[in-house]
């Protein structure tokens, strides 16, 4: 099929009717791939005996005699409310609070590693991405392909270690502060691919401009915060927000290095509902939507800036 | 910006040029060193000292509490376990179906969107929902689908007509007997399923490599071509397809790569299983490492993974540069 219309003659032939017919292929195959998404957001609006039903059904609207009719609509926020388990409380600002894990928690857990996280490696990307674009010194290439040889260590590898070395330093320093070591892998793990996106941003940017703030009596480092990093906010923020989707969405080292059940993140919060919760599909489901939910709109707001890194990232590193 | 050379000339000239020399001098000849020194550090704290240790580890043994030195029987005893055999073949058809089908949906995909009908960005929007979804969500969500009796396509694969003799269940349907022993070939539903839902969820990203490939295709080239009489396959085959092959590479070796080393959508959509069905060599990697604690063996297994991902790495690299210079 693809081959056919990829002819211009045929296409010159079919002009008139081709725009439709491709509008229609790609709004199929757009609901092919919202199907997995919409299924989910439909099961936890469903309450439990309507996700224990067999066979199973899509809109939890048939009538007792089987009929599908609207009104007859059970749709529940159970899910939602068995994760959320709000609590009267007099002395919080709504009058309650909630006090399920996945809200009071993981989810806490997981934006103070992804925000902490992803400043840090986007700062650092800044530094040396701009150190790699602007100046050429003789261990240059040496760093920049030991750059991409680290990419190449497969996480389990550096995970096996990093376990081992999470075991000692609790065990040597009293003080030792789980979530410190948690960012500081995250920040590891993020910040090659960062510094190649911000380093092809760099690139982008005229050198001349720094080099008439040099005339005009600026030091290097001023430059760089007063005329360089402004001109690079589109690629700092594009590392920030590839990094903070990233470690949002990261599981296995979380996992594996946190090991106080209250430093725990969201992701490992949803690993384990799969255990907890082994037939109240719609409490599963809704935890996948709340967990999911903030990256989501995130990208729907940034989504040009996610897009250009993305390819800076893949062709260029 | 205008301050430094505003107070400039009001210092004594004399400190004013010796201050200026200082920074000049030492700073901005340091400066690079100054900025890189975080990022080194960091790196090598996380990435470089662990990988090393790791290598370390998979020449260590830790029985009965004691660590000592083995050499490579290690590696002797993972790569002669029936195990590591199985979970290589996993990986292998795991890999062959991901890649082939993710390739060819996003070439389809990207072949449609790069006719920039009006709605593209809409659908470019919609078609990426799944990139921003984490693996465990992906895992969920897939497995939502195939719980036995209640997931909404269980009732599906259950049906012995569609699959004969008696119907799948996703989760427990263990593969069939091997046609040739030792080797795991047909796979498990399960793993076909694992394949489905990977793809769904690199799909995006693939598509918009692809795109973003397309879009320096040249619509002239493509019509010079037509009106040498190439037909659309034609055209395909000996323009678009040349002109993109560097980026296809960079797309293979991507997933190739994410292939061998992903291993969330596993933990959540089949645990490894039915039986071991599903492990492959990340998941045998995770099972032997903090499962049976086995850290030796584990690093040993994660020094193959390493040399895999270098390989595939370096082979990248050659072909784009060697595409570059050409």
């Amino acid at each position: 099929m693809n081959s056919t219309f990829a002819s211009p003659q045929m296409y010159r032939a079919r002009r008139h009717l081709a725009p439709w017919f491709f509008n229609g292929a790609m709004l199929v195959i757009c609901f092919f791939v919202l199907i997995p998404v919409l299924a989910t957001i439909l099961t936890s609006l469903k309450d439990q005996t309507d996700v224990q039903r067999n066979p199973p059904v899509v809109f939890p609207c048939d009538t007792p005699d089987g009929q599908f009719n609207l009104s007859a609509c059970r749709w529940s926020v159970e899910g939602y409310t068995r994760i959320l388990e709000p609590r009267p409380n007099p002395n919080a600002l709504l009058g309650f609070e909630y006090v399920g894990r996945m809200v009071s928690v993981y989810l806490p857990n997981t934006l103070i590693y992804a925000v902490s996280a992803s400043v840090l490696v986007t700062v650092l990307a800044g530094m040396s991405g701009y150190v790699f674009s602007r100046y050429r010194f003789r261990a240059r290439r040496a760093l920049m392909v030991g750059l991409l040889a680290i990419t190449g260590i497969p996480l389990l590898t550096n995970l096996i270690a990093l376990y081992r070395i999470g075991v000692v330093l609790r065990q040597t320093f009293p003080g030792y502060e789980e979530r410190l070591y948690v960012i500081i892998v995250y920040v590891g793990f993020f910040l090659p691919f960062s510094i190649w996106v911000v380093k092809s941003f760099f690139d982008t940017i005229p050198r001349e401009l720094e080099e008439a703030s040099f005339i005009d009596g600026c030091t290097p480092v001023s430059s760089l915060i007063r005329i360089v990093a402004p001109l690079a906010a589109p690629g700092l923020t594009s590392a920030f927000l590839m990094a903070f989707v990233g470690i949002w969405n990261e599981f296995i080292a979380g996992y594996l290095l946190v090991g106080k059940a209250t430093l725990r993140t969201a992701m490992f919060g949803l690993y384990d509902f799969i255990g907890q919760f082994v037939i109240g599909y719609q409490v599963l489901a809704a935890g996948c939507i709340m967990v999911a939910m903030p990256v989501i709109v995130m990208f729907l707001f940034f989504r040009k800036t996610f897009f250009r890194a993305m390819v800076e990232g893949a062709l260029k590193g | 910006m205008a301050a430094p050379a505003g107070t400039a000339p009001s210092a004594t000239p004399a400190s004013a040029v010796s201050r200026h020399r200082i920074e000049q001098g030492f700073f901005s000849r340091t400066l690079p060193f100054w900025l890189l020194l975080p990022t080194l550090l960091v790196l090598l704290a996380i990435q470089v000292v662990p990988g090393l240790f790791s290598f370390f580890l998979s020449t260590q043994t830790f029985e009965r509490g004691e660590q000592m030195f083995v050499g490579l029987r290690n590696f002797e005893r993972v790569f002669s376990s029936s195990a590591f055999n199985a979970s290589l073949f996993h990986t292998l058809f795991f890999l062959i179906g991901y890649v082939t089908l993710t390739l060819i949906a996003a070439f389809v995909i990207a072949q449609i969107l790069n006719r920039k009908l009006r709605l593209s960005p809409f659908y470019i929007t919609v078609i990426f929902v799944p990139w921003v979804l984490s693996d465990v969500v992906v895992g969920l969500i897939f497995r939502l689908f195939i719980v036995p009796d209640y997931g909404l396509f269980s009732s599906f694969f259950a049906n012995p007509g569609i699959f004969p003799p008696k119907g799948i269940s996703i989760l427990t349907t263990p593969a069939a007997p091997p046609l040739v022993s030792g080797v795991p070939f047909p796979p498990a539903p399960a793993l076909i399923y694992l394949i489905f839902a990977s793809a769904w969820k690199a799909l995006p990203f693939i598509t918009l490599l692809i795109l973003a490939a397309l879009q320096t295709v040249s619509r002239e080239v493509i019509e010079s071509a037509a009106i040498d009489g190439a037909d659309g396959w034609r055209t395909v085959r000996h323009i678009t397809f040349p002109l993109i092959l560097p980026t296809l590479i960079v797309a293979l070796f991507n997933l190739t790569l994410n292939g061998v080393n992903g291993v969330g959508l596993v933990f959540s959509l089949t645990g490894g299983g039915p039986g071991t069905a599903t492990e492959v060599l990340s998941y045998l990697l995770y099972t032997i490492g903090f499962g049976r604690l086995d850290f030796g063996r584990a690093a040993a297994l994660s020094v193959f993974m390493a040399i895999i991902n270098l390989t595939l790495i370096l082979l990248t690299l050659r072909i784009s540069r060697s595409e570059r210079e050409a």
